[in-house]
């Protein structure tokens, strides 16, 4: 555990490290950069409900991505998954009419149905025709993302509106606000204890956790690989549906076109650099958020442009990646170097 | 004789504190067989991998000719004279006998090309030069392990290696194979080559070696002269206590029928026959086990009892529960397993202690979970596992920590412990001590005898005869996918079987007259 903090820490400290070089490099002014990027994003009560309310897509397709990884299926359709999410929640947020305290849940759960559905149809391809849904969950990614942009276009097209996107949902459906804070941070708080607990307590979450580590002992253990293989599909696709869901829901309330941004593709990223831990997921989350939230600001004050913050992500994801396994690889060379020293007689 | 190797004060300590060799001073003469000898985990190989360049020593010196080396890779080790034959065979099967042997140092031709006539001259005269019988245009996927074997080590002599070292060379070979490796090993030691040997099987050090080094815990226990030791004294040097070589074996008294196939056949996807007309039980308090080579259909004989594998005909049943094609977990109600590979089937090597000692367990004691199966009950698992840690005198430290952070015995005590625990008729016990070493294949010997007395009805398979005789009450032979013998172990012995096991028919004694 503090084995892995340190290394997370160091991590990211030596990626701000090689960030300042660059823009060094460049002419720029690091100190002042990184001030006014964490400014934006942390100091100040309206940067922090940003930051924390722009984590919320990045956080649960991350959840889906580690969840997944952690339990054998390589679910890489959480661009999809969560497009489909975002998809089923508005349709049922411009026909449905309820009151906010039943709409809310329900959309909620349409978001999440929409991303099982979509992630269910790689499960199947799996079970019926052997497909590796390495491959699949990739290619429906495509299809959601020409299939949501034919039914903002065609079906459920805004008529007043010049670019596609869909009409407004019923009001009731919209996340309540309160004061800077956004309760899309309270769904997905919830989502995060619901599934640390399936993940960690619940029988079904410990055989999901075997049969990742080592499949063959799993099925030979009696535990039925082929279902927990559907499940785990079908729950880390509503993740990455539920995702969706809060994008419409807490922000512009319509599905309009790039709505998924690289929200999903950040939530993997997310996911490999804490190595499909569930907490460390939350806070990587977090720390990309604010890098992200942040970028804002530092353009504004300075010269530095926002794309270089995908430049500081990226090599924050190899800095610590790589540093993960040369950090364990030096703690136990240096232990054995002297333990060897001690034996010398 | 001249002294050839010097090692003094070598220390080798694995990442981040395994100190496999500790302090190590021993010599290596010119033209000797100098054995060594230890448990598992002695770092006898170990020792013999720094020296030949594989692993990097911390501390120490090494001198080889009278000159302090210390090889980088096994490349600079070969240039020097120095080969390694290693457990696992590396062949490329499709190519010939030649072929392998030339590969990586082919002659070359003044067109640069491989000059095949010299190449197979050249290793022609290398085989009759040490009397090697074997054909050099076979190819290695047709010739036996031994012949495998005998290839490797006329790589290295091709190379004009003088030092060989051979990594438990006898470990792949039938009873019969042994005697010839070891006069053409005398042969090459004759010629003036000098042999380092590693092995633990303690009979076959004694008829062969020169001299003896037995190393215990990375340590270096003593250097004894071959003629001037016994089994015992050995044995008593390795594992640092006395040892009993017999069993006290109590005849059995078998009861009803538990375990039982008939007629299994089953042919695999390309069409192999893998098992043919199976038919065998195995009674309450009885031992079987079953002896053959390895890929006989001993595999195929483990998946399909475990359900790994859909049988292609043909019945298996425990307590007169027709199990064929049941759901593994059904099995699991009736079947405890150990298999031989503790990595792959066995457990989940990163996972804690903990969570591999509940599995299997979770799902059929409804005390480890509440809420109808729902949720773990994570205190009564750890009680489990703190009984366990008693019951089987495991070393395990905190529960938590993973599962691979446990020796090799500690690890297999566990796994016994988990599935001895579920309390099934049957067991199913793959080559249980395989990679044990002595003290804890001990300890897995009583535990499945304590098991037999408590009527449970026990398959062991196993690669070492010496365990069968030791444990089994009958002995069945599997050859080529089928049962050539199933025999009474006080009515047959180890060359019987032995013999068996290669041929897959008894020893026609008629013919051994002429």
């Amino acid at each position: 555990m503090q084995r892995k903090l340190i290394s997370g820490i160091s991590g990211i400290l030596i990626a701000l490290l090689i960030g300042a070089v660059i823009m060094l490099f460049q002419g720029y002014e690091p100190l002042q950069t990184y001030g006014a990027l964490f400014n934006f994003s942390l100091f100040g009560l309206f940067p922090l409900a940003t930051t924390l309310r722009n984590s919320v897509p990045l956080i649960l397709t991350g959840l889906s991505a580690s969840v997944a990884f952690a339990s054998g299926p390589i679910n890489l359709g959480q661009p999809g998954q969560l497009l489909m999410g975002a998809l089923f929640a508005t349709v049922g947020g411009l026909y449905l009419d309820l009151p906010p305290w039943l709409l809310i849940p329900v959309l909620l759960l349409l978001s999440m149905l929409g991303g099982a559905l979509w992630s269910g149809v790689a499960a199947m391809l799996r079970k019926w025709f052997n497909m590796d849904e390495f491959i699949t969950t990739l290619m429906l990614n495509m299809i959601a993302d020409f299939f949501t942009y034919w039914a903002i276009s065609y079906p459920f097209f805004d008529r007043s509106a010049y670019s596609p996107m869909t009409p407004q949902i019923n009001l009731n459906g919209w996340l309540p606000i309160w004061g800077e804070f956004n309760s899309n941070v309270l769904v997905m708080i919830l989502a995060f204890v619901v599934i640390y607990f399936v993940f960690n307590r619940l029988t079904a979450g410990y055989e999901w956790r075997i049969t990742g580590q080592n499949s063959l002992f799993a099925r030979l253990g009696g535990i039925k690989i082929d279902k927990n293989y559907v499940t785990v599909m079908l729950v880390t696709g509503a993740l990455a549906g539920l995702a969706g869901g809060l994008v419409v829901m807490a922000g512009p309330h319509r599905f309009l076109k790039g709505l998924g941004a690289n929200y999903a593709w950040d939530g993997v990223m997310i996911a490999v650099v804490a190595n499909s831990g569930l907490w460390a997921t939350l806070l990587y989350g977090l720390f990309f958020s604010a890098m992200q939230t942040g970028s804002l600001g530092m353009e504004l004050i300075t010269a530095v442009p926002r794309e270089f913050i995908q430049v500081l992500q990226a090599v924050t994801v190899l800095v610590v990646v790589a540093g993960r396994g040369y950090l364990d690889i030096l703690f136990d060379k240096t232990i054995a170097r002297r333990k060897a020293r001690e034996r010398t007689v | 004789m001249q002294v050839l190797i010097e090692m003094k004060d070598i220390i080798k300590v694995f990442p981040p504190n395994v100190v496999a060799v500790d302090n190590v001073t021993t010599d290596f003469r010119k033209g000797e067989i100098h054995a060594i000898v230890g448990e598992n985990g002695a770092g006898k190989s170990t020792l013999m991998k720094v020296f030949y360049g594989l692993e990097q020593f911390n501390q120490g010196e090494i001198r080889y000719l009278g000159q302090t080396v210390r090889f980088q890779e096994p490349g600079e080790a070969i240039a020097r004279g120095i080969g390694m034959v290693h457990q696992e065979i590396l062949l490329i099967p499709q190519y010939t006998v030649w072929e392998n042997i030339v590969l990586g140092a082919e002659p070359i031709n003044f067109l640069g090309v491989i000059d095949r006539q010299r190449a197979r001259q050249m290793v022609q005269s290398k085989i009759d030069e040490f009397q090697f019988n074997l054909d050099i245009d076979a190819k290695v996927d047709d010739i036996s392990v031994a012949a495998r074997q005998k290839v490797e080590i006329l790589k290295l002599l091709y190379r004009n290696v003088s030092v060989l070292i051979l990594d438990e060379p006898t470990a792949v070979l039938t009873p019969q194979e042994i005697p010839q490796l070891f006069n053409e090993l005398r042969r090459l030691r004759d010629h003036g080559h000098t042999i380092l040997f590693i092995s633990h099987h303690l009979e076959e050090v004694l008829t062969l070696s020169d001299r003896i080094t037995v190393m215990r815990k990375g340590k270096k226990i003593a250097t004894v002269q071959a003629e001037e030791t016994t089994k015992e004294e050995l044995a008593e040097m390795m594992v640092g206590r006395a040892v009993l070589f017999t069993s006290h074996r109590e005849k059995s008294n078998p009861g009803m029928e538990v375990f039982s196939i008939e007629n299994l056949t089953y042919v695999d996807g390309t069409h192999h026959t893998r098992l043919e007309n199976i038919n065998f039980h195995v009674r309450e308090g009885e031992l079987v086990g079953i002896a053959g080579v390895e890929g006989n259909g001993q595999f195929e004989l483990v998946n399909s009892i475990m359900g790994l594998i859909r049988v292609t005909q043909g019945k298996i049943s425990v307590n007169g529960f027709d199990i064929t094609n049941a759901e593994i977990l059904e099995r699991r109600r009736y079947i405890s397993f150990v298999s031989q590979d503790r990595g792959k089937m066995g457990a989940a090597v990163k996972a804690s202690i903990l969570e591999n000692v509940m599995m299997t367990h979770h799902r059929l004691n409804p005390d480890f979970t509440t809420w109808k199966g729902l949720i773990l009950n994570d205190q009564f698992a750890r009680q489990f596992t703190r009984q366990i840690e008693q019951q089987f005198a495991v070393v395990m430290g905190n529960q938590d920590n993973p599962f691979r952070s446990l020796s090799g015995g500690n690890q297999q005590k566990v796994i016994l412990g988990r599935e001895l625990l579920l309390d099934t008729p049957f067991l199913l016990l793959d080559q249980p001590t395989r990679g044990l070493d002595v003290g804890s294949i001990e300890y897995v010997h009583e535990t499945i005898l304590k098991m037999r007395e408590l009527k449970r009805a026990i398959l062991l398979i196993s690669a070492d005869l010496e365990e069968l005789f030791r444990i089994a009450d009958r002995i069945l032979v599997l050859h080529r996918g089928k049962i050539a013998a199933d025999l009474p172990t006080d009515q047959t012995n180890i060359e019987q079987i032995g013999y068996l096991m290669l041929e897959g028919k008894e020893k026609n004694l008629a013919k051994e007259a002429n």
